[in-house]
């Protein structure tokens, strides 16, 4: 019981939950098996970038352009797939390269150029999105390939395809973060630059593979979002970025670095996700939902933020109920 | 003096809990105007905490504070500041890029909400610091400031809101010998003046010196209230850890070997200025001189965390490059640095990982770290240096300041190097962690390792050394035996500087 109230999942799990029973108490609609599968469909974009995002925020960075890097990377897999003859397996074997690489890029000019990581990835949002604007005209790239869709809408075992990557990608980046020496690495940096440095950590390259981890990821993301819509377009992933990072915050992960758990950001992408689609169901227009969003977001953190406080109100007005007060300080107070 | 007369503040009974642990229990402590109380203890003997229910940060569970025999809640620090109690922290609490002035005003600007009142802000700095004989300009920018300077300001800081007591917590310990010497005839000064000053440190000696009054504190309680006539340090320390201890120092001479590590006239951009040293096996050469000499740079450039300008280091008789800490390590060099804090512990570790964090290649399987590798060799070393077993799965920031040194330790003996540089070790930690230390670094030695110790505390340095440099300006000057030399040796050497290294 006491393991379980101090686990780092626990905050998010009950965040998610909360949601889903006060978005099932305005409506009957949720709980229904399309509207389930719609819901696995709808956050595994926003999960999967997700982990991205938290790897850079671990090491105490912020990564603002996956948005624009999947406007980029589907227009260049629509591309591939349309006008360039590239075969289906390689194009998307070169989508995925190309999200790294462009992470690498991110990773290289923050961690050896010595530029903070919001301004590199600022820098990324402009310039990424223009970039996918130089490719067709501007125009997006529709009918890419019969066989992306697929991809996306799959279904193994009767259970929607998105499902199983959510489950392999967040296994492989709760290893890589808990188990492997990269991962450990990651939260030592996040913690303290200088200690780590001094003890013997590659600091720059452990920030280097940390926007690589957020490059690919967004490359996975840029393949499911063509998928979804077999085309790829320059106005795609617009606030995306956002929402990957709102997931991390409300899961927990501290933006100083170093601190969080990444199966958390699951979790926080599921509350972000119910409530919108809840707030569909429910035929509120997206402007609310935007400000609902905003108030998850000051919430999550702020419950997290005031544990201490809130549970040393809990606690004072009890022993205040319980104790009489000492003679002490009743003789203070007459005075 | 009768004993009634110029009590500024009183605590009396004080009974402080956090669920089960007491961390004061029935603690009474008289505080007069015009006298420097000193208060000592180990780590976790309940200092801390009796210092901030004094100031505000924790309400006692019993027990009565008294503001010139008036009975007072200090509910809160803001409180505790309006009734005149000024307290200077351990960290300094200034901000580097403003200048003095504004550091002194900071929160309690003059002016009305639209003007922060520059003026009247600079006019009643330079009285402040004026009447504190502090020859510091009101504006300077703190950042420009050398620590021994920027204390000076925080205390002029602390004196600014009419203080009418102050409370030092740990003061000297980022200073140097002669400027903890400036400090204390300032605050003699203050004394005089009718202040009452409550100090707190570790460095024992510079206790007995200043102080008029010692409270010592054990286990919560306090266990002995000495006065002017019986300031004796070996019955301080016996009172502190509660039991006698004859070897406060433990050097076995160990016959020096061959030569482990040799600097041949290195030189950094930070500040090392052509040094050339030689440590050999089953040595403690010490590094002394006063702060900001360069020995901590000598350090940083001899495990490769500041590239060399010129020179070259040698490791075992054969030329080795050093380009980053990550080679230092792998060549079997350690560094204990000289601030826990910002360049020792990672806080959002436990003490498991702080250990093995310089260690990876140990537990380190390709895809996966092994963990169960990781807690034996940890567990081993937590056992070996006695830290608190809670060390273990615990977040180190609620550890006492001696366990956070003695993972740290743990840490680099888990590399197994036989370079040890030690950078002010026992800084801020008790007399049980710092005899600890002093036996590991006997142990090291024992072993046919080298240990490079620097260290502030001129008496820890010439009786756990075999050799001593004295470093000035980025260079040595002098190499002697520390048997040779003396305190005056230390300082008078560093001032006069001659260049004969």
């Amino acid at each position: 019981m006491k393991r379980w109230l101090s686990s780092p999942l626990t905050g998010p799990v009950v965040a998610t939950i909360v949601v889903a029973l006060l978005v099932m108490s305005t409506t009957n609609r949720f709980l229904v098996g399309g509207n389930l599968n719609n819901l696995a469909l709808q956050v595994s974009i926003v999960a999967l970038l997700a982990i991205g995002s938290t790897a850079v925020i671990f090491i105490g960075g912020i990564d603002l352009s996956p948005g624009s890097m999947i406007a980029l990377l589907t227009m260049i897999l629509a591309s591939c797939l349309k006008f360039w003859g590239v075969g289906f397996w390689p194009a998307i074997l070169i989508t995925l390269v190309l999200g790294a690489g462009i992470g690498a890029l991110n990773g290289f000019i923050t961690a050896y150029g010595r530029i903070p990581a919001f301004i590199t990835t600022l820098a990324g949002l402009s310039a990424y999105r223009g970039i996918a604007f130089m490719f067709n005209n501007g125009s997006p790239v529709f009918d890419a390939s019969t066989q992306l869709e697929p991809l996306f809408y799959g279904h193994v075992l009767g259970i929607p395809l998105p499902f199983f990557y959510i489950v392999a990608f967040f296994a492989a980046a709760h290893w890589l973060m808990r188990h492997m020496r990269l991962g450990r690495a990651i939260y030592a940096v996040g913690g303290n630059a200088n200690a780590a440095r001094l003890s013997g950590v590659n600091v720059k390259r452990t920030q280097l593979y940390a926007f690589v981890v957020a490059g690919f990821m967004t490359a996975v993301g840029a393949v499911l979002m063509a998928a979804r819509l077999n085309s790829g377009s320059p106005n795609y992933g617009t606030g995306l970025e956002l929402q990957a990072i709102a997931a991390a915050v409300i899961g927990g992960a501290s933006l100083s670095g170093g601190r969080g758990d990444i199966r958390a950001s699951l979790f926080g992408a599921l509350t972000i996700t119910i409530v919108q689609n809840g707030l569909n169901l429910n035929a509120v227009p997206t402007s609310t939902q935007n400000v609902v969003i905003g108030i998850i977001i000051v919430l999550a953190v702020g419950i997290d933020m005031w544990r201490d406080e809130l549970s040393r109100i809990a606690l004072f007005a009890r022993l205040r109920g319980a104790t009489a007060r000492n003679d002490v300080n009743r003789e203070g107070e007459q005075k | 003096m009768d004993a009634r007369d110029g009590i500024a503040w009183e605590l009396r009974g004080i009974r402080k809990t956090f669920g089960p642990i007491v961390a004061n229990d029935n603690v009474s402590l008289v505080l007069r105007h015009g006298q420097i109380h000193g208060l000592v203890g180990e780590n976790g003997s309940g200092k801390s905490t009796l210092i901030k229910t004094l100031c505000g940060a924790h309400r006692p569970d019993s027990g009565a504070i008294l503001r010139e025999g008036v009975p007072v809640h200090v509910d809160n620090p803001f409180i505790a500041r309006s009734l005149g109690i000024a307290t200077v922290f351990q960290e300094f609490s200034l901000v580097p890029h403003l200048t003095v002035a504004e550091n002194i005003h900071l929160g309690r600007w003059p002016g009305p909400f639209f003007s922060l009142g520059w003026r009247s802000m600079r006019d009643a700095a330079t009285r402040v610091l004026d009447s504190l004989n502090i020859a510091i300009s009101p504006d300077a920018v703190v950042r420009d400031l050398s620590a021994a300077e920027q204390q000076l300001v925080e205390i002029a800081k602390a004196m600014a809101t009419n203080a009418n007591v102050i409370i030092l917590d740990e003061p000297t310990t980022a200073l140097g010998a002669r400027e903890a010497d400036h400090l204390h005839g300032l605050l003699k000064r203050m004394r005089d003046a009718g202040t009452a000053i409550l100090y707190i440190s570790h460095r024992l000696d510079e206790v007995v010196r200043l102080v008029d009054v010692v409270t010592v504190m054990r286990n919560g309680r306090v266990v002995g209230v000495a006065g002017e006539t019986s300031l004796d340090l070996s019955a301080i320390i016996t009172l502190m850890i509660g039991r006698e201890v004859h070897e406060h120092y433990l050097k076995t001479h160990t016959e020096p070997g061959e030569a482990l590590l040799e600097a041949r006239d290195i030189a950094t951009d930070r500040g090392v200025r052509g040094v050339s040293l030689t440590l050999r096996r089953g040595e403690v050469l010490g590094l002394g001189g006063v702060l900001g000499s360069g020995r901590t740079e000598i350090a940083r450039a001899l495990f490769g965390a500041d590239p060399l300008t010129r020179g070259e280091i040698l490791l075992r008789g054969k030329p080795i490059h050093l380009r980053s800490p990550g080679d230092a390590i792998a060549a079997g060099i350690a560094l204990l640095t000289e601030n826990r804090k910002t360049d020792g512990l990672f806080f959002n570790f436990n003490g498991t990982e702080n250990i093995s964090v310089a260690n990876f290649k140990d537990i380190d399987r390709g895809f996966w770290l092994d963990l169960r590798r990781e807690r034996a060799a940890s567990r081993e070393f937590i056992g070996k240096l006695q830290v608190t077993p809670e060390a273990e799965a615990q977040l180190v920031d609620r550890l006492s300041g001696g366990n956070q040194q003695k993972l740290l330790v743990a840490r680099w003996l888990y590399t197994g190097a036989d370079v040890f540089i030690f950078d002010e070790p026992t800084q801020g930690i008790d007399v049980g962690t710092k005899v600890a230390i002093y036996r590991l670094i006997d142990e090291i030695t024992a072993a046919g390792n080298g240990v490079l110790l620097i260290s502030s505390e001129d008496r820890e340095l010439l009786a756990m050394s075999d050799r001593v440099a004295v470093v000035r300006r980025g260079q040595i000057v002098r190499i002697a035996k520390a048997s040779e030399l003396s305190k005056a040796d230390l300082l008078g050497n560093a001032e006069l500087g001659t260049a004969a290294a």
